[in-house]
């Protein structure tokens, strides 16, 4: 894992990015969300930042152990708005 | 069994010189895995031998095993920068510390094993006055708890350490130091291999190449591990698997305050003393530190990659990045040749302290969450572990480090950097 594709931007250096934290399972509480990790070995669910590029943020898909990149979306576009829920 | 290496002394090396290479013995033996044990431990680093040591020897516990997946020292006790010292800012950690480095200064006798203590002092830079007022006050922060410390200006400075020329034009300028003279290295192979050789002399079965796989429990207590080799009986179990607590944590279904991140660091190519301490000094991109190791090559460390990882794979910009730091504090290690470089597997937890407390069950305990702070730890490690273990009371230097903290709000965050592992 050297390079993290962006939907802005395509392929670029992993220095260009900056993680920012691994999500919690949904329904997890406050607490849970910001001090506890699962620690998943073959996916993590993350949100990087295209700092120094777009600035885009992203929801990353990933595996920890073999550093392979699985997915990549726009933040943006995966928020549930309030009236969008069921 | 085979037969093990004597008591090392004057004499022993003397034998040794007449009987030639036939006399040198193993350190440890390969032992054979038994159905039962009263203490398995799950890690054979510098944590998990030093635990078993300090239970065999301080609490008289007869049956213990340590499990390692791969080889013993084959982890982070084998890939760090050697560097100790006490120069921590919170009560409870550089009493926790200083415990620590306090039992350095004598581990060599009490191992009968050289793990070449050396007390070459740790320096933390100073570039600015903001950097020498946060220095000062952790300087002070030591002295009232009666740890060494001294405040250098640039004078001083350049007579503890001369190769720092404060007259040389630098990117950012070195104006002062926190001097910690008790600070240095210990040869960290030989550490691994001490306790090794101490732990097994006492009794500890030593057993490599046995991957835990899970715990069987019964009415809410742990019975067992199931390993590669089998099912093992276990009154108590303890975890010491440096980088990889989380995936313990996961493995019992309990969610850690820790994530997994890659550090690295490098040695060059052997040269002639060159740098009289360990420098320590963060630049806008991240820390480093510098060391000359026994054998001449600069060790050089950084920040973490940035990322939750398993890989050890180093990226790339941040071996750049701490080779300029270096570069741009010595420029005469600008022609040094890189000889090895590595990346570890680091726990790093949300405050930046470690943790050892109890997991899930009452007898099982978790050794882990050590950030940077894990070489340097060990003996203090190993002898408070032990006695959580043995006495099923935390010591008093370790009360504060338990997994509660974080959800009473007793965190025990060094930087006041936040919840947020990947800036610890």
């Amino acid at each position: 894992m050297s390079r993290l594709y962006c939907p802005f931007c395509g392929a670029r250096e992993l220095e260009e990015f900056r993680f920012h934290k691994t999500l919690a399972e949904p329904g997890a509480n406050a607490y849970e969300e910001v001090y506890e990790r699962i620690n998943r070995l073959a996916v993590s669910m993350e949100h990087w930042q295209h700092v120094h590029g777009c600035r885009a943020w992203l929801l990353v898909r990933r595996n920890p152990s073999d550093g392979s990149v699985l997915d990549v979306r726009l933040l943006a576009r995966t928020a549930v708005l309030p009236h969008e829920r069921a | 069994m085979r037969q093990l290496a004597p008591k090392y002394s004057a004499w022993s090396l003397l034998c040794a010189r007449v009987a030639g290479n036939d006399y040198w013995r193993p350190l440890w033996t390969g032992a054979t895995l038994r159905d039962a044990y009263d203490v398995v431990i799950v890690g054979a680093g510098g944590h998990g031998l030093a635990t078993a040591y300090h239970l065999a020897r301080d609490h008289g516990v007869k049956r213990i095993a340590i499990l390692e997946k791969r080889l013993l020292g084959y982890g982070n006790v084998g890939r760090n920068t050697t560097i100790v010292r006490s120069n921590y800012l919170l009560p409870e950690n550089h009493y926790f510390y200083e415990d620590s480095l306090r039992r350095w200064e004598t581990l060599s006798r009490d191992l009968n094993y050289n793990v070449m203590y050396s007390p070459r002092g740790v320096i933390d830079l100073a570039h600015s006055d903001g950097d020498m007022a946060a220095l000062a006050r952790r300087g002070n922060a030591m002295r009232v708890a009666g740890i060494d410390a001294e405040l250098l200006d640039v004078r001083g400075l350049a007579r503890f350490a001369p190769e720092l020329d404060p007259k040389l034009a630098r990117r950012f300028p070195v104006v002062g130091a926190l001097l910690q003279r008790r600070g240095g290295t210990v040869r960290h192979d030989a550490v691994a291999w001490g306790y090794a050789r101490a732990a097994t002399t006492l009794g500890v079965d030593i057993i490599e190449d046995c991957e835990v796989i899970g715990v069987r429990s019964a009415a809410g207590v742990a019975t067992g591990v199931e390993t590669s080799r089998g099912y093992v009986k276990a009154e108590r179990i303890v975890f010491a698997v440096a980088g990889h607590s989380g995936a313990i944590g996961a493995m019992l279904g309990v969610q850690m305050p820790i994530e997994t991140h890659l550090l690295q660091a490098m040695v060059t190519e052997p040269v002639k003393p060159l740098i009289s301490s360990v420098f320590v000094y963060v630049y806008p991109h991240g820390e480093v530190y510098l060391t000359q190791s026994d054998r001449g090559g600069v060790v050089m460390g950084g920040n973490l990659d940035g990322f939750p990882s398993y890989t050890r794979e180093g990226q790339w910009f941040r071996l750049e990045d701490v080779v300029q730091s270096a570069v741009a504090l010595l420029p005469q290690l600008a022609s040094l040749r890189i000889l090895r470089h590595w990346a570890g597997t680091n726990d790093m937890s949300m405050d930046g302290s470690f943790i050892i407390d109890r997991i899930r069950y009452d007898n099982v305990f978790i050794n882990g969450g050590w950030c940077y702070g894990g070489f340097k730890a060990i003996p203090a490690s190993g002898a408070a572990c032990a006695a959580f273990v043995a006495t099923g009371t935390a010591p008093d230097l370790i009360r504060h480090h338990s997994l509660s903290r974080f959800r009473t709000g007793q965190l025990l965050d060094e930087r006041g950097g936040g919840p947020f592992p990947v800036r610890q």
